[in-house]
């Protein structure tokens, strides 16, 4: 029956033969799934860059070319880097981005300390109402602080002139360097605390222990300790804010333009979309192509910390009740402190927006002005045509986006973490980019591609999905990648030795396992595409208006009372979505 | 006919800056209804050559048979799902999102159309051989690690395939249930007989369960025999000593016969296993099992008698383990629980000839690169 084949050659030690080291190769179903999936994802991603790279090479003059012969030229470059206005953007840019941060870091770091480690009364209140203007979109906080602290007549201002009899125009101008700064700083900070306290929790209480009974003060051993053992969160967010500071319109537009202070992302936007005349793509590409490089150098940076950040053994996964700082009778100024802190910017923006919404026109707050308030600013709106497009358009935009996303995402996940292809570092790339090109640079990048290519997207709403799917994919398979890495290969294989297919494992083991990341990504991607600004409006068109650009459309008008009841309604859609999404994963932990 | 056929496998995993080669020129016959065990230490290339027969892993060059029809060569693949196999992994890797039932079923459903009645019956069935027909509405999650590991047993058993491949069945239970599953795993394997192919680097799993066992060793196979020849005549120092805990003891052959041995050794005159390749002259291994040597306080009857000095003496239940010094080299006995001698107590090592198995110097010494790793695993 059975044959005996000892094998008896004296063992040598293992060399691969060399002839038989190559690998059989054959395209399976799933190989070609991957391969489609790569090619795809190259599209979204690199085509942007390529076309981006193209028109600022080019003499666009008469339009951008993308077949030969290339009317080639650094005509722009010399253009740009010889117009003195872009170093003043820069450094308007810089500053802009740096303050922010700074202000960001310094008031989150305060208070995920403050709930983390002391003994602050209601830490939980605190929490979430430091957490809750996630909800609130850059766009509708800058309408409100618009509506506060404009030097005319806004409410804040008024205020003060009732109170101190000051004449004039001021004493606060919300159309100012410093105001953006604040706004853009307050609206940094949700993110960021969430960030920090994720990673205060997990730190190990144990080596800061070891620093006291070493006979380290509590300031040496925040210098030496804490602060260290946080330096990668620190620098992580850092990094990643910084990006979504200076990829922006938002701030920028509503409280940057009527003071002529420009950053980088409103000078894409108005020299691709220019109040007179036409738009001079090559000139845009071209501060697109600064915007990237400004974005790109310190995400590199961002890639190697996050990678590093895993050697940090901080995370024990053990639960302990770390010992709380008592703060004596501190205790009750910090807590003022924090109800102040979440009033100022939750609170007091939200408050003026729903007045300004009932109000029929803009003035001081008096007992006249409360008698008049009326929901004809509801009706008028919400009766037009206008407003029924754009909630569909904001609603298609979001659903099929985040689908989009979340499937690119999950194949790409795939290919990462389990394929043993040899495409796979090249989907980790990919899947890298987008998380480094500016939103503003996608958008002017999406714009060229289908101005030039025949296929009959620009102009329409789907021309926006196709940006946002490319934009949300590095945060998509951020989720993904996780999801996908916690499932034990085995449960895959073991379905295949089953006798399960491909699309059958897919089916009754992955998907059913990955649902909660999928569920948690997609509403993740939903919430961030309908409070994006900035991509509707670079690709804006008669025909594709969504809720954020029609926002934006009542403010430049002039119609306060359209924008603050749009503004409301938005953000009840966002704050509830986030509410969802943060009841379902139990923690906003995510980027 | 063989079940299943391995000719010239090689596997090497490309990794960042080498390639590791996971199984080197593997070729085996494994027949109908055997249970065939892959037995080394670890990262010998035992997973990867069960992955390649499951289809999980392509192999660089070679190729495999299944029951006479080729499943992969230069020129064939068949995808692991359309292989006949039932496979039981290491980690149990049972779906924490199905049912006990949902789990065993799930080869049943997606397969060709079954009723229902037809698939629950087959489940229960299942079921009812691993002993675990009263878990049948739990939830996976909600099993031990040995009634998981039942669960995927039935999960490989329920499509009845041909073959049958278990990775390290019983590495994760507590010595007791490993015991008894064992035992049960080779009553369900005769009862329905089933090509079985048994991954493990527990020696007294591969003697005690396998028709058949092949040692393997940095990615090749070093011996392949049944469970005595593999225990009784080990071809080198290397099986010797991973299959049992042997002492050794280096010789120069004095006179060999096909009814006699005999060796010079440090210790004295051996004799040993007769073995016609053994020419007078050469230097040789002599293999001693702790259990084939006898400890007495005074001189035996036996071929081989040496006197020594008790080093150590472990009492473990079943019996004593001596460590005994005899000529300056340390020898491991194994004695009865009845009578202990203590360390320092001057004793007699006996060995039956047939006992004392004799390698080749060259042989044993070629092993040695091999056995250098395994040494490690071993202990
Ligand atoms: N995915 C992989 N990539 C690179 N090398 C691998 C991979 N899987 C296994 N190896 C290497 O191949 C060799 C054989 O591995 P294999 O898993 O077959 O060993 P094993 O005999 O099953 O060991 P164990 O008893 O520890 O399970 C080992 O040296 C291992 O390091
Ligand atoms: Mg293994």
């Amino acid at each position: 029956m059975t044959e005996l084949r000892v094998d008896t050659r004296p063992a040598q030690p293992p060399t691969a033969p060399p002839a038989a080291v190559r690998r059989r190769r054959r395209l399976t179903v799933h190989g070609a799934i991957n391969i489609i999936t790569v090619l795809v994802l190259v599209y979204l991603v690199i085509g942007p860059i390529l076309m981006l790279l193209l028109s600022s090479f080019e003499d666009t003059r008469a339009g951008v070319r993308i077949r030969p012969p290339f009317p080639w030229s650094s005509a722009n470059f010399t253009g740009v880097l010889g117009d003195s206005q872009t170093y003043r953007v820069l450094g308007t840019t810089v500053v802009f981005a740096a303050a922010g941060l700074l202000f960001a870091f310094t008031v989150s770091l305060v208070f995920a300390w403050l709930v983390e480690r002391t003994d602050l009364p209601a830490r939980g209140l605190v929490y979430v109402l430091l957490v809750a203007p996630t909800g609130m979109p850059g766009l509708i906080s800058a309408i409100a602080w618009g509506l506060l602290l404009n030097p005319t007549n806004g409410y804040v201002n008024v205020a003060l002139h009732n109170v101190f009899g000051l004449h004039g125009s001021g004493p606060l101008n919300a159309y100012s360097l410093p105001a953006m700064i604040f706004v853009q700083g307050l609206a940094l900070v949700p993110l960021t605390f969430l960030l920090i306290t994720a990673s205060m929790r997990n730190m190990s209480v144990s080596l800061e222990d070891a620093a006291r009974t070493s006979g380290a003060g509590p300031w040496t051993i925040l210098r030496k300790v804490s602060l260290p053992l946080l330096r990668p969160v620190l620098i992580g967010a850092g990094i990643y804010q910084f990006v979504t500071v200076i990829e922006a319109v938002d701030v920028p537009l509503v409280l940057g333009l009527p003071g002529h202070v420009t950053v980088f992302s409103t000078q894409v936007y108005r020299v691709t979309h220019p109040a007179f005349g036409l738009p001079d793509y090559g000139a845009s590409s071209t501060y697109g192509i600064l915007l990237l490089t400004l974005a790109v150098a310190p995400l590199l940076i961002y890639n190697r910390t996050v990678r590093r950040a895993q050697d940090f053994a901080t995370v024990t996964g053990k639960a302990f009740r770390p010992r709380r700082q008592r703060l004596g009778r501190w205790r009750w100024v910090a807590f003022g402190a924090s109800m102040l802190y979440a009033a100022v910017s939750f609170v007091l923006p939200l408050l003026v927006l729903i007045y300004a919404s009932l109000e029929p026109y803009i003035g001081s707050i008096s007992v006249s002005s409360l008698q008049h308030m009326t929901l004809a600013g509801y009706r008028k709106t919400l009766s037009t045509d206008l407003f029924v497009s754009s909630l569909g358009h904001t609603l298609v935009v979001g659903l099929t986006a985040s689908f989009a996303a979340m499937l690119l995402s999950v194949l790409l996940s795939w290919i990462i973490v389990r394929s043993k292809s040899r495409f796979a570092w090249m989907a980790d790339v990919l899947a890298f980019i987008p998380h480094a090109i500016p939103g503003v640079v996608i958008g002017l990048a999406v714009l060229l591609i289908y101005l030039l290519l025949p296929v009959p997207l620009y102009g329409t709403v789907w021309i926006i999905v196709v940006a946002m799917a490319t934009q949300y994919i590095s945060l998509g398979t951020r989720l993904t990648t996780g999801g996908i890495a916690q499932i034990q290969q085995g449960l895959e294989e073991a379905a295949q030795a089953s006798g399960a297919r491909a699309s059958q494992v897919w089916r009754h083991v992955l998907l059913p396992l990955l649902r909660p990341v999928l569920l948690n990504g997609f509403l993740l991607v939903f919430l961030a595409t309908i409070k994006n600004l900035t991509l509707p409006l670079m690709l804006q068109s008669s025909d594709n208006v969504v809720l954020s650009t029609l926002i934006w459309d009542r403010w430049d008008y002039g119609d306060v009372t359209g924008a603050a009841v749009l503004s409301v309604i938005l953000t009840a859609v966002t704050v509830t979505a986030a509410l969802v999404l943060r009841r379902l994963s139990g923690n906003g932990e995510q980027i | 006919m063989s079940a299943i056929r391995i000719d010239q496998l090689c596997h090497t995993y490309a990794t960042k800056n080498k390639t590791v080669t996971a199984v080197d020129q593997v070729s085996l016959d494994i027949g109908e209804n055997e249970f065939f065990t892959l037995l080394g230490p670890s990262g010998c290339g035992k997973t990867t050559t069960l992955r390649c027969i499951a289809g999980l892993e392509q192999p660089t060059s070679g190729s495999i048979e299944m029951d006479g029809v080729v499943v992969v060569s230069d020129s064939v693949l068949v995808p692991t799902h359309r292989r006949d196999i039932g496979m039981v992994f290491q980690d149990y890797a049972v779906w924490p999102h199905m049912s006990v039932f949902d789990n065993v079923a799930f080869p049943l459903r997606i397969g060709r159309k079954l009723r229902r009645a037809e698939i629950a019956s087959r489940v229960e069935q299942a079921l009812d051989l691993v002993n675990m027909s009263q878990y049948i509405d739990r939830r996976a999650t909600q099993l031990s690690g040995g009634q998981q590991q039942r669960l995927s047993l039935a999960r490989a058993l329920v499509r009845q395939p041909k073959v049958l491949l278990l990775d390290e069945p019983l590495s994760n239970l507590d010595a007791k249930l490993r015991e008894q599953m064992r035992s049960e795993l080779r009553l369900i394997q005769q009862r329905i007989g089933i090509t079985t192919v048994f991954v493990t680097h527990d020696q007294v799993e591969a003697l005690s369960l396998s028709t058949r066992i092949a040692v393997m060793s940095g990615g090749r196979v070093v011996q392949e025999g049944s469970p005595r020849e593999i225990y009784l005549e080990p071809n080198s120092r290397f099986v010797a000593d991973f299959v049992g805990a042997t002492s050794f003891v280096a010789g120069r052959a004095l006179r060999s016969s096909p009814d006699a041995l005999v060796l010079e050794t440090e210790l004295g005159t051996f004799n040993c296993r007769p073995d016609p390749e053994i020419l007078p002259g050469a230097s040789a291994l002599v293999a001693l099992r702790p259990e084939s040597l006898v400890v007495t306080d005074t001189p035996g009857e036996r071929d081989n008698c040496f006197a020594g000095e008790v080093e150590l003496s472990l009492f473990v239940g079943e019996g004593v383990d001596y460590r005994i010094n005899v000529g300056g080299q340390s020898l491991r006995a194994r004695g009865s629980a009845r009578a202990q001698f203590d360390a320092g107590d001057r004793v007699y090592v006996n060995a039956a000839a047939d006992d004392c198995v004799v390698l080749l110097a060259d042989r044993a010494d070629s092993a040695d690169t091999l056995g250098a790793e395994v040494a490690d695993a071993h202990h």
